[in-house]
């Protein structure tokens, strides 16, 4: 127990700092009762420290850095090989995309366009649901492709024309489709498959929110890639863990299979 | 393989906590934020060696700790600024809003506290982390850090109870340049 002229400014500072036990501030409270000079010091210290946060709380409040947001989703760059074909990939793409004048390519950090620093919710959840799908490997799909009214039933339940997209071409075939809930309707999801690879890829349907963006924007999260896009009233995403040039093969090739009123000849934006 | 999606997400989360103490050990916001910058290089390039069980703050304000200790060290290694780009230096110091005269002795105080004391003390006052965490951020025990916050308490309370005067005879002889030196 100690006397109360032991108390330093080392208690004192602990004291103000709520880090003494309720025995010892019991008895600093009690000793700086008594003692108004050691009172008027804390008192000052407790100014200080109003002071400091007064100084760098509006930190917290400042809007981040674009560098930085895109810092924190930055991967690591492709191999140069991959870089190449990939570019390879994109001034096809350019030759027959450029031609509709819609497309327009934005990097593969999501930071750098968009305030929020990450895809928009409805990316995430197409990356969320292929993840949760393609590891199914009875039930990965809810209706079959061989299934005559696949493409009506999921037209009529989403609102925009679906479309069954022949990826055989790039050497995947349709495995079926589902139904899934969207934040505030629904969406669609239909299932690619390699059947040599035995890879998957899922294309992701939803009726768009009036004000999202309509550029085509590649984003890679870990092992997947997702290439997404608006057009003319549809949202789409193309999800799969595959090389983004092959990736970017396959978002042509559904592009070029746009129903009509989507494709093409839609008004540009 | 690169660090998953979900701890990019807690960095992004933990991002405004991380440049507040940034800005407080570095006082200007180009600095502030390269050493922000170097934290999330450091972070993504270890994310494996973060327990996702720990506190992502305290994890990155203690790399943040470490790599301003590389920046003063390295500081120290080059030479003293030259006359010519003092201004521009001071220039780039975010400018003070509120009761300046204020804030400006505050940092000035601030700036004259070892580098110890002055981290323990913006972990503890400013990060408002226990003795505990802040131990835990500066990897030092938890009395090290009571003596170093008191003693940069005292410290600072000394240098502006004498500056006030000092400051006072600075403003009746206006020069305009020395009070934007301190």
């Amino acid at each position: 127990m100690s006397r109360p002229d032991d108390f330093t400014d080392t208690d004192l500072s602990a004291w103000l700092d709520g880090e003494l036990d309720a025995e010892r501030r019991a008895q600093v409270d009690a000793w700086l009762h008594d003692n108004l000079e050691a009172g008027a010091r804390v008192r000052l210290w407790a100014a200080d420290r109003d002071a400091l946060r007064a100084r760098w709380d509006p930190v917290l409040g400042e809007p981040l850095p674009a560098a930085l947001v895109d810092q924190v989703w930055q991967v690591p760059a492709l191999p140069r090989w991959a870089q190449a074909a990939a570019m390879a990939g994109l001034l096809v793409a350019g030759g027959v995309i450029g031609a509709a004048g819609m497309w327009q390519w934005q990097g593969q950090r999501p930071g750098s366009t968009l305030a929020a620093g990450t895809p928009a919710g409805w990316v995430q959840r197409a990356g969320l649901a292929h993840s949760v799908y393609v590891a199914e490997p009875l039930h990965a799909v809810e209706v079959k492709a061989a299934e005559e009214h696949l493409a009506r039933w999921l037209t009529r339940r989403i609102n925009i024309e679906v479309k069954l997209y022949d990826l055989r071409d790039e050497g995947f075939e349709l495995v079926g489709g589902r139904l899934l809930p969207d934040a505030g309707g629904k969406s669609a999801q239909l299932m690619y498959e390699n059947p040599q690879t035995h890879q998957r890829v899922t294309v992701y349907l939803r009726k768009p929110d009036a004000d999202a963006p309509t550029a085509f924007r590649y984003v890679q999260q870990g092992e997947l890639g997702m290439f997404y896009w608006v057009e003319a009233g549809a949202g789409c995403a193309l999800v799969g863990a595959l090389p983004k040039e092959r990736l970017l093969a396959l978002a042509q090739a559904i592009y070029k299979q746009l129903p009509s009123e989507q494709g093409a000849n839609a008004p540009v934006r | 393989m690169s660090a998953p999606p979900a701890f990019r997400q807690q960095l992004l989360a933990a991002m405004p906590r991380l440049r507040r103490y940034a800005r407080s050990l570095a006082f200007d916001v180009n600095s502030a934020d390269d050493l922000v910058q170097s934290v999330l290089e450091r972070a993504l390039g270890h994310w494996r060696q973060f327990d996702p069980r720990r506190d992502i703050v305290l994890w990155l304000l203690s790399i943040a700790h470490n790599a301003h200790l590389d920046t003063l060290r390295r500081d120290r290694r080059l030479d003293v600024l030259p006359p010519e780009r003092v201004t521009e230096v001071l220039d780039a110091r975010q400018p003070l809003g509120g009761d300046a005269g204020l804030r400006l002795d505050l940092t000035a105080a601030l700036e004259r506290l070892t580098p110890d004391q002055r981290s323990a003390l913006l972990l503890v006052l400013v990060e408002q982390l226990s003795y505990a965490e802040a131990a835990e951020v500066l990897q030092v025990p938890a009395g090290t850090v009571m003596s170093r916050v008191s003693r940069a308490r005292v410290a600072m309370r000394d240098w502006l109870d004498g500056s006030t005067t000092l400051a006072g005879s600075v403003r009746a002889a206006p020069k305009p340049d020395l009070r934007r030196v301190i």
